[in-house]
């Protein structure tokens, strides 16, 4: 049987080539994820570990819960490091601040910033607890006011070089810093892709306005002293007031962060993988079936001469398996390519990845090959088991093969069910509260592309019909013939369209999604801001400098500078987004739609205005106190001053005032300048980007602007995904090829006495070409349904969340539909070329 | 005995036809140096034990197969120097097909399947020959059935009507009636006899059945791959005589 199985694949193989691929991507797509975290994972570790390689503890300031810890760094006083010192076990200790610091490159453009952090810290001045390290050509340590030493890397991209003096953005106005030494972190030239600048102590304290304290005290064990048992002393001796851990606990910490972080990336991979394997299923119980249904005769002779049902379904399994096994090897080759080119596309984007070989757990090789066996194994199963119940006397007559098709009436039930069932558990996801909405409602879409593949069966002479009336009126019989062959096997072409419309349904949905978010984007840009310009930071982790807003409000062009803050704080439920702004001026430059006289008490007293909706939700009134967590105090009694209408930033606005009292944080988030009147706009903005200059990261915008390059970002990160999804689409039009060759073969005889009729090679090219365009304009028709569907109900869902308009982009609907029309002719260049080339005489011999 | 040009008013002619199949030791020579005439109006049979040619004999004269030597004409034209296209485009105007099964396209109806050639050349059935065509066949009230809703010998009559429907030069039967039973069998011939003496059509027939060899007026006896011997005017008894005699 093992044999028989084997000589099936080889006899089979073209056909099962094609079906391959479509594991291969799969399997490809699962190992990728995984190798790509786990070798992130694993260069981060290597990383870390190199730079706290002389340090035992780590004493830091107790993290804050609320806030953003990127720019809150908390403090420790600098009497603390004598304690720490004194500390018995304690060889050497060392203190340093860190901040945010940009270089500016030559060209004016700040350096880096989009992915990785731009890092200012102080120069450690004993090695032994200095990651970084200064080869003996490359320079010294910075000794004092005015110097600074660059990592490597960041020198090489910026365009700098040992003696150059840089511009560098810190806090305050950006100042000038003379190159004093290169330095390297271990065996790498730079951090993980981050930009780092380290200062004299006294010089970065300055900078960081962190005079008389520091941010982290490295300490080095003495021979034979236990770092957990030094921590502990540590603690102990400085009374629990800070964060005191062994290098071991504090780079676990930072490597769970760092997974966190990736855990996104891994899921997304993950989801796309899941996308290309379940686009994969489709065609490979589609090879197997026709596979099946072509080998009838074979396969009712194995049965005539003695094999058993069970026995002919294990043939067909045994085959599947055989394909499994190897595509998913190949698979997984695939997937160390694809780890690599995600890894270059990273560092394309300018996230550099540590240096380091790729790790390949044997937990990803199972996990990957596991997938493929039995995603392949159970869609051929199916098939497998129609298999075993043909006939034997169907060696003699094949007609009596083609019994037994399950009623449609049951299919339709079946399909109705699976339907209603998917779309339950999605409505459910959106709508309901679960846990875990997002795989709640990943799980009911891949269950509804199920249930109307079941469906589609039925519908596919209906919309077969449709999709093709046009065609025996444009092309005669060859249209005639090229629809009704698509609507004859209603089951194949309707199985073989499911595959290309879950990457069609997928495509309209982001699409949908997308515009709905820009749509939504504009319309709040345009009621939200008031103001003429507005000034936002390039870099994400650091706002403006607060010295930018105070010279803008110095110029005659402008009336009204106000700067607003986006920040978090913690409610009793968990954290909430807020908004912080000047009273007196906010309501010039920015619609928050506050009820009367809210801002007034706002600039007169401590206390919060709260979103309407927040609270009716709790059904707070005006005057009700609530408890409120910041960076500096954890629990505030905050009287409710008004509410506002307006909650497209946040829940909750605080006084500026105020938030500078419980958070550390300077920065603006956003500067908003109305224009004096009887000034031009253009006029106002040049004398706004003059003052801009020297802040390398603050830009300049008008609306318009600022809703284009908002558009910008999405665009991209849809073109992202859609390449991605692309390879669903591109595994659907392999299966349209396979389907469609198959085919071929199975209409020989017909194709031949067509030929011999008087029907030229080209009219038979075409015949087979307008075939594969109805069913890939089937799958792109029930794909623009079930996207349009999706997209509505993803988008009502998040209406709550601020996505307040639905778009339907239709121009992107129309031409991806074309686009599949055209994807129907590509994927029959090769079917139609067989049919044309078929030999008249084979098609009509007749044994 | 045969006129050696292509002009001497024959539909078919094949001259020093050679027919070679396979390599090396495995070599066939299924037709050797056949020559023969094909008059017009007339009903030819080719019969002849399995395996002497008959098939490959009246696939080459068709078009469907081309000859390792001799050239074949079909009216004036000689079919060793057109390319596939101009081949193609002679079958659908100038020779109409009759097989023994699958002769049908199963998603087309009878109608359809009768105007195929018509169709797939871009051109309208003349109707009242389209009528005359379907009504000696008849199949008036079948039209708009699908092969499978006809039985084997309505699906072999629709067969002829689609090879009568263009008004060919000739036409070719590859044992038509081989699938049939003899009720069946005897209206099809029936139908392909008035063809030729109603219509003037010309018609090959490959066969080996005496009765329905009987239908034809001439019958050309072939044996390993040549012409062995003919026949004018048969009748069932003369042909199962001469059979006889060839047989020893
Ligand atoms: N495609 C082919 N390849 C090899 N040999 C063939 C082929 N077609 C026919 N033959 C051989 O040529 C001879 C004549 O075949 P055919 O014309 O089909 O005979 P008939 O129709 O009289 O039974 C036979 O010996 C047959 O085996
Ligand atoms: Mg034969």
């Amino acid at each position: 049987m093992l044999r028989a199985a084997l000589r099936g694949v080889i006899v089979n193989k073209l056909r099962l080539v094609l079906t391959a691929l479509a594991i291969v991507i799969g399997v490809a797509f699962v190992a990728a994820s995984f190798i790509f975290t786990d070798t992130i994972n694993a260069r981060f570790e290597t990383l870390i570990t190199d730079i706290s390689a002389g340090v035992d503890v780590y004493v830091r300031p107790i993290p804050p819960e609320t806030g953003n810890d990127l720019v809150e760094f908390g403090s420790i006083p600098d009497e603390i490091l004598a304690q720490v010192k004194a500390v018995p076990g304690v060889r050497v200790a060392e203190g340093a601040v860190a901040g945010y610091a940009q270089f500016v490159g030559a060209d004016g453009d700040p350096v880096g910033g989009l992915g990785p952090p731009t890092l200012g810290f102080s120069w450690t001045t004993t090695s032994d607890l200095n990651p970084m390290t200064i080869a003996p050509d490359n320079g010294r340590a910075p000794t004092g006011p005015g110097e600074v030493v660059s990592d490597l890397g960041t020198a090489e991209t910026a365009g700098f070089g040992l003696g150059d003096t840089v511009t560098i953005l810190t806090l305050g106005p950006p100042e000038q810093f003379e190159v004093v030494g290169l330095a390297n972190f271990g065996s790498e030239d730079n951090l993980a892709g981050a930009t780092t600048a380290a200062f004299e102590l006294e010089e970065a304290r300055r900078l960081f306005d962190l005079e008389g304290s520091y941010v982290e005290i490295s300490v080095a064990a003495e021979e034979g002293v236990d770092a957990e048992t030094l921590a502990a002393d540590i603690d102990a001796a400085t009374g629990g007031e800070f964060d005191v851990k062994t290098t071991e606990a504090a780079n676990a910490d930072q490597l769970s962060e760092i997974g966190e972080a990736l855990g996104f990336l891994n899921t997304a991979l993950l989801a796309f993988a899941a996308v290309a394997v379940f686009v994969g299923a489709f065609i490979i119980a589609n090879t197997f079936r026709i596979i099946v249904a072509q080998r009838t005769r074979e396969l009712a002779l194995l049965r005539a001469i003695g094999a058993t049902g069970g026995q002919v379904t294990r043939l067909v399994v045994i085959e599947a398996l055989v394909v499994a096994v190897i595509a998913s090897v190949i698979g997984v080759f695939g997937g160390i390519a694809l780890a690599l080119l995600l890894a270059a596309l990273m560092n394309a984007i300018g996230f550099n990845l540590p240096e380091g070989p790729l790790t390949i757990a044997p937990r990803t090789v199972v996990i990957a090959m596991t997938v493929g066996i039995v995603v392949t194994v159970v869609a051929a199963l199916l098939p497998a088991r129609k298999a075993a119940k043909i006939p034997p006397v169907a060696a003699m007559h094949e007609e009596l093969a083609r019994t037994g098709r399950k009623p449609l009436r049951r299919r339709a039930a079946a399909g109705a069910v699976v339907t209603t069932g998917g779309v339950g558990l999605l409505l459910f996801g959106l709508f309901g509260s679960v846990a875990n909405p997002l795989l709640l409602v990943g799980i009911g879409a891949l269950v509804t592309f199920l249930g109307i593949s079941i469906l589609a069966p039925l519908a596919a002479r209906p919309v077969a019909s449709t999709i093709g009336w046009p065609l025996p009126l444009l092309f005669n019989i060859t249209g005639l013939l090229a629809k009704e062959n698509t609507a004859r096997q209603p089951r194949r072409t309707a199985s073989t369209a499911s595959a290309l419309m879950i990457g069609v349904a997928l495509v309209v949905f982001v699409a949908i999604f997308a515009a709905s978010i820009k749509s939504t984007i504009n319309e709040s840009i345009f009621d939200n801001f008031r103001a003429d310009l507005n000034a936002s930071s390039t870099n994400f982790q650091i706002g403006i400098s607060p010295t930018f807003a105070e010279q803008l409000a110095e110029l005659d062009e402008f009336d009204t500078v106000s700067s607003l803050v986006f920040d978090t704080a913690s409610l009793e439920e968990g954290g909430t987004d807020i908004i912080v702004v000047d009273p007196l001026l906010a309501e010039e430059v920015v619609n928050l739609d506050p009820s009367p006289g809210a801002f007034a008490a706002l600039e007169s007293a401590d206390g919060v205005v709260v979103s309407s909706t927040e609270m009716e939700d709790n059904g707070w009134v005006v005057g009700d106190t609530i408890v409120m967590g910041f960076p500096k105090e954890p629990e505030t009694q905050m009287e409710i001053l008004g509410t506002f209408g307006n909650a497209d930033f946040g829940q909750y606005i605080l006084n500026r005032d105020f938030y500078n009292t419980v958070y550390d944080n300077p920065f603006d988030s956003l500067v908003l300048a109305t224009v004096a009147p009887g000034v031009d706009i253009s006029e106002a903005r040049v004398a706004a980007d003059a003052i801009a200059e020297p802040y390398a990261n603050v830009q300049i915008q008008n609306k318009d602007e600022l809703v284009a390059e908002i558009e910008g970002q999405i665009d991209a990160l849809l073109q992202l995904i859609f390449a991605l999804l692309f390879l669903a689409i591109v595994i659907a039009i392999l299966g349209i090829t396979n389907t469609l060759a198959l085919s071929i073969i199975e209409r020989t005889r017909e194709i031949g006495l067509l030929r011999a009729v008087g029907m030229t090679r080209r009219q038979t090219r075409r015949m087979v070409r307008w075939e594969g365009v109805i069913i890939a304009l089937f799958g792109a028709v029930m794909g623009t349904g079930i996207g349009l569907f999706l997209g509505w109900a993803v988008v009502l869902a998040l209406a709550d969340e601020g996505l307040g308009s639905f778009a339907i982009p239709w121009g992107q609907i129309a031409v991806l539909v074309v686009a599949s029309g055209v994807a129907g002719v590509v994927a029959s260049i090769y079917p139609a070329r067989k049919a044309s080339r078929m030999n008249v005489l084979d098609a009509i011999a007749y044994e | 005995m045969l006129e050696d040009t292509a002009a001497n008013g024959a539909a078919a002619s094949m001259r020093n036809g050679v027919k070679i199949y396979g390599e090396g030791t495995a070599i066939v020579r299924a037709l050797d140096g056949v020559s023969a005439d094909f008059a017009r109006g007339r009903f030819t049979a080719i019969m002849g034990p399995s395996g002497s040619g008959k098939s490959t004999l009246l696939h080459t004269l068709a078009g469907l197969d081309n000859l390792t030597e001799g050239t074949v004409h079909i009216g004036d034209t000689e079919l060793g120097s057109l390319k596939d296209r101009e081949l193609t485009i002679l079958r659908r105007e100038k020779v109409g097909f009759i097989f023994q099964a699958f002769n049908l396209i199963p998603t087309l109806n009878a109608e359809e399947n009768i105007t195929l050639p018509l169709s797939i050349a871009g051109k309208d059935p003349d109707e009242a020959w389209f009528n005359e065509v379907v009504s000696a066949v008849g199949l008036e009230d079948r039209l708009d059935h699908r092969p499978a809703e006809l039985s084997g010998g309505e699906q072999q009559r629709v067969a002829a009507a689609r090879a009568l429907v263009t008004r060919p030069d000739i036409v070719f039967a590859d044992e038509p009636s081989g699938n049939l039973d003899s009720k069946a069998e005897a209206e099809l011939l029936a139908f392909m006899r008035r063809a030729v003496d109603d219509f003037s059509q010309t018609i090959v027939m490959v066969t080996h059945d005496p009765i329905a060899a009987s239908y034809a007026d001439r019958i050309v006896f072939l044996d390993d791959g040549d012409i062995v011997d003919e026949m004018v005017d048969p009748t069932v008894d003369s042909i199962l005589e001469k059979m006889k005699h060839l047989g020893e």
